[in-house]
């Protein structure tokens, strides 16, 4: 396997390609959602926002934030799952019996790390503790931050819905009861979920040849977590 | 991750959004309480009560009584009284006073009154009996 640069756009080609994406889509989420908001204003005799006013409202927040914090919840809970859940024939799966840890040569840790292992890796004590779990922590702590952030602008929007049906606005504590707030986090969940759990079954009996999420075109059905 | 990093994060993240939404929404509220005020003062006047209202709710009371708002306005029991509690959440607003519930929308030339003289229910909207429609 190479591990030469060929520059950095081919190098990073797969990151650049989904950062431009995730801005385009961004940016499109805020005109639909401004077009769609003001045509609710208008339908109930209110004025219309500004593109500034929309995307620093709660609604957008709310809309936002509720969509990044299920992403990063699929992605700590599939990356801690792959430690000791296996899929027989899955691309997503490690191979069957090597469920768990695994051993520290298999891992590059201790006497087995190599040169070019990250300094982390290398250094051992709490620094290489750390960063054998960062990768999953990281995504538990993205996923609560934007939880926490879904809750306080869900909380904001709702409200304000509140006050426009006549109704009596409620406390935070009283919206995280609120079948609003659960409604909102269960219908990205079960979307995450369901993401998943189809890639680690489809990767199983279907190809798409030269994917890094596939297995070779010609590999068997029972052969768990080769790709290329 | 353990529990014990993860609940700081969480309470100093959401405690300052918290704050930040309570900071937007406390700006606004002397302005709501100041329309709210006016608008059920029985002694103000009535030209000037009519001119904050949401045109849409003008319109409903102009519909309701078959008169101008001038008119009508007196005849509504706006009851007013202190100002007990004042909630601004985005672009709507209600302020409950001794004697009556007003709820307000913001428009590009302020505050105005969506709808007044307004009752509790459990578990059910108010009812209002001057309405924007």
């Amino acid at each position: 396997m190479t591990t030469q640069s060929r520059g950095f756009l081919r190098d990073n080609s797969l990151s650049l390609a989904f950062g431009a994406l995730f801005l385009l889509t961004l940016v499109g989420q805020a005109l639909s959602g401004l077009a769609d908001y003001n045509a609710q204003q208008v339908a109930q005799g209110l004025a219309t926002v500004s593109l500034g006013d929309y995307v620093t409202s709660s609604t957008f927040g709310v809309d936002v934030m509720e969509n990044w914090q299920s992403e990063y919840l699929q992605f700590f809970l599939f990356i801690y799952a792959t430690v000791w859940l296996i899929q027989l024939g899955s691309t997503e799966s490690k191979p069957v019996g090597e469920e768990g840890k695994e051993s520290d040569e298999d891992q590059k840790l201790g006497r087995h790390t190599e040169p070019s292992s990250p300094v982390w890796a290398k250094v051992g004590g709490w620094r290489t503790a750390l960063y054998s779990r960062s990768l999953g922590t990281l995504m538990g702590v993205l996923f609560l931050l934007t939880w926490a952030a879904s809750a306080v602008a869900g909380w904001a929007a709702y409200n304000s819905e509140q006050l426009a049906d006549r109704e009596d606005p409620v406390s935070w504590l009283g919206y995280l009861g609120e079948a609003d707030f659960w409604n909102r986090s269960f219908q990205n969940w079960q979307s995450e979920m369901l993401a998943v759990g189809s890639m680690a079954v489809f990767s199983v009996y279907l190809r798409q040849r030269g994917s890094a999420e596939s297995k070779p075109v010609g590999e068997s059905h029972a052969a768990t977590g080769s790709s290329g | 991750m353990s529990s014990a990093t993860a609940r700081p994060l969480v309470l100093v993240i959401g405690g300052a959004l918290v704050l930040l939404a309570a900071g937007c929404a406390s700006a606004e509220q002397p302005q709501v309480e100041r329309v709210a005020t006016v608008f059920e003062d029985p002694s103000a006047d009535a030209s000037t009560r009519c001119d904050l209202l949401l045109p849409t709710a003008r319109e409903q009371l102009e519909q309701d009584e078959q008169s101008s708002c001038v008119e009508a306005i007196n005849s509504l029991p706006l009851d007013g009284g202190d100002v007990t509690g004042i909630e601004v959440w985005g672009g709507d607003a209600q302020v409950r006073l001794g004697q009556d519930t007003v709820f307000l929308s913001k428009t590009p030339g302020g505050w105005r009154v969506a709808a007044a003289a307004c009752t509790p229910r459990t578990e059910r909207p108010y009812d209002c009996q001057l309405e924007a429609s």
